[in-house]
């Protein structure tokens, strides 16, 4: 019996067997590369129906409250225990140099140019980012987005901007309120751990502490909130199949969102640390 | 069924031969190696119900998606109200799109909204009418759907059938021009099948509408369709009425029909000539 004739391409490939990973570099560059030119179409078009007729203000209201409101507990446990945690830290490593009265500055410091946005978008991220994903995801692969597109209503206004919209408004918030928790959960180390009194802490913080320190940290938060919402609705969008597709598109969701805001957080320092 | 007395129309006679609403020319369309549409030619009649009929993945709700542009074709053209929605934007769709509506699978209905808010839903969105008039308005489609009464319902305590009702209700809710259904009576007892076909019936009658109607339950078919176009092997195979495909007009349709248990071209098929429906 004559063996079977062996197509051209796996010719070619048992001869040339290391070029594999060009292919393999091919496929991958190209989904990346469709990714980031969606996100960016996205983003785009968020933009258009921002500033266009029809607006949907009651959903984004709604959105603010499920984005915002919903989230100041895990933010603001998040901040309280970071807050309480750096000033233990700060005080056992300046003791030896009996740096102790610098406790405020460095945590508010820390806080608010820093760790009171980083970590408010990573905590909101995981909460908003992935409820955005599944709730969106979930419309898609039932046909909710298609139904919506067959009623001639777009659902880049009618999904993508009010939620954009609500997490942008209120991630400013949601760091404004971690920076302040932070700083009272260093206070309260500070009376009970350090023996310092409340006056000596706070005039620390008042004496160090800049407008543009809190601008800084604030301004990220925007863009925070932007990547994060973009993201989580851009992988919603794009889900397809069925219950499995939308937990992985909500995992995606986490772990993108979470990249790129430390990503970005080093290049916003950059450029606010320049101005 | 609604308390309002059905419209009724002879099933089988001819009817006359509206304009054409919806045209597809050599339609063409893939789905990575699979060719799914291979230079479809079909028209859609105003005022008709057309039944597009084949057996499962060949295509029929793909087809049917080009005609409000969910789907894009890879090549060929589809008219709509005489005009090509092919090169149209999301944007310039939305004026051909508010004149049509779509039943989709699964009904599709918002899991955040009561079935009130879903009905009220392209109203708000589209017309100007006032809270009391929108109010007014989804009782009576609800009442023509044959679920008065149900507007404080959420979508997880509704049945699959009622959901499918439901949606039917927000679909005629702006009383649209062209109806397309994706597979109406799917996964329906034969029993709450019947009465969906019933409605679509109903409703093409009472709102005047043209009706597209994607299935693979042919008694479904036989209660509701003007004309009946078997899509098969990428092309529809046969286009004409019930009575014509019941007499083994196309082999492959008549195989089919065999298939479902409704044997061609034997006497035993029930004649469908002279059937009054709607009531």
């Amino acid at each position: 019996m004559p063996a079977p004739q062996q197509s051209a391409t796996a010719l070619f490939y048992r001869n040339f067997r290391w070029l594999r990973f060009v292919d393999r570099f091919g496929h991958k560059g190209q989904a990346v590369v469709e990714y980031v030119g969606g996100l960016t179409q996205l983003a785009g078009q968020t933009l258009v129906g921002a500033v266009s007729r029809p607006f949907y203000g009651a959903e984004a209201l709604r959105q603010m409250d499920e984005i915002g409101v919903k989230s100041v507990s895990i933010t603001g446990i998040t901040a309280l225990f970071t807050g309480m945690v750096l000033a233990l830290q700060t005080a056992y490593s300046l003791a030896a140099f009996g740096g102790k009265q610098f406790v405020g500055r460095v945590v508010s410091l820390s806080l608010v140019r820093e760790l009171g946005p980083v970590l408010t978008a990573l905590m909101v991220g995981g909460r908003v980012g992935s409820g955005i994903t599944a709730e969106l995801g979930s419309m898609q692969v039932t046909e909710q987005v298609d139904a919506l597109r067959a009623m001639a209503i777009s659902p880049v206004r009618r999904l993508v901007v009010p939620r954009v919209l609500a997490t942008l408004i209120m991630m400013p918030v949601l760091a404004a309120l971690a920076d302040v928790l932070g700083i009272l959960g260093g206070l309260g180390i500070a009376i009970v751990e350090l023996q310092m009194t409340t006056q000596d802490y706070l005039t620390s913080i008042w004496n160090q502490l800049q407008i543009s320190d809190i601008m800084s940290g604030l301004a990220k938060t925007f863009f925070f909130g932007f990547e994060i919402a973009l993201i989580g609705c851009w992988n919603g969008l794009r889900t397809e199949g069925g219950a499995a597709a939308v937990g992985i598109a909500t995992t995606r969701t986490v772990v993108f969102a979470s990249i790129c805001v430390l990503i970005s957080d080093f290049f916003l320092t950059k450029l606010f640390l320049s101005l | 069924m609604s308390t309002v007395a059905s419209p009724t129309r002879e099933r089988g006679a001819p009817r006359p031969r509206g304009e054409t609403v919806v045209e597809f020319v050599d339609v063409w369309k893939r789905y990575g190696a699979r060719e799914i549409l291979a230079g479809v030619n079909l028209s859609v009649y105003r005022g008709e119900v057309l039944c597009i009929l084949g057996p499962s993945g060949t295509g029929k709700s793909v087809a049917l998606r080009h005609i409000n542009g969910l789907t894009k074709p890879d090549a060929g053209d589809v008219r709509v109200f005489g005009e090509s929605i092919v090169p149209l934007s999301e944007d310039q769709l939305s004026p051909v799109r508010r004149r049509l509506a779509m039943l989709f699978q699964g009904g599709a209905l918002f899991d955040s909204m009561n079935v009130e808010q879903n009905i009220a839903f392209p109203l708000k969105e589209h017309t100007d009418k006032t809270s009391k008039e929108i109010a007014e308005l989804v009782a009576e489609k609800l009442q023509m759907v044959g679920l008065p009464g149900t507007q404080k319902k959420m979508p997880s305590e509704l049945s699959g059938g009622m959901k499918k009702r439901i949606a039917l209700a927000r679909s005629i809710a702006l009383e649209p021009e062209i109806i397309l259904y994706d597979e109406p009576t799917t996964g329906l007892d034969p029993l709450t099948s019947e009465k969906i076909a019933q409605m679509i019936v109903d409703i093409n009658l009472r709102i005047r509408t043209t009706s597209v109607v994607v299935t693979h339950d042919i008694v479904a078919a036989r209660t509701v369709a003007d004309r009946l176009a078997f899509l098969h092997q990428g092309r529809f195979q046969f286009v004409g009425t019930f009575d014509e495909a019941a007499r083994g007009a196309h082999p492959v349709l008549s195989e089919y029909f065999r298939s479902m248990g409704f044997p061609c071209g034997t006497g035993a098929f029930p004649a469908v000539e002279g059937r009054t429906v709607g009531q």
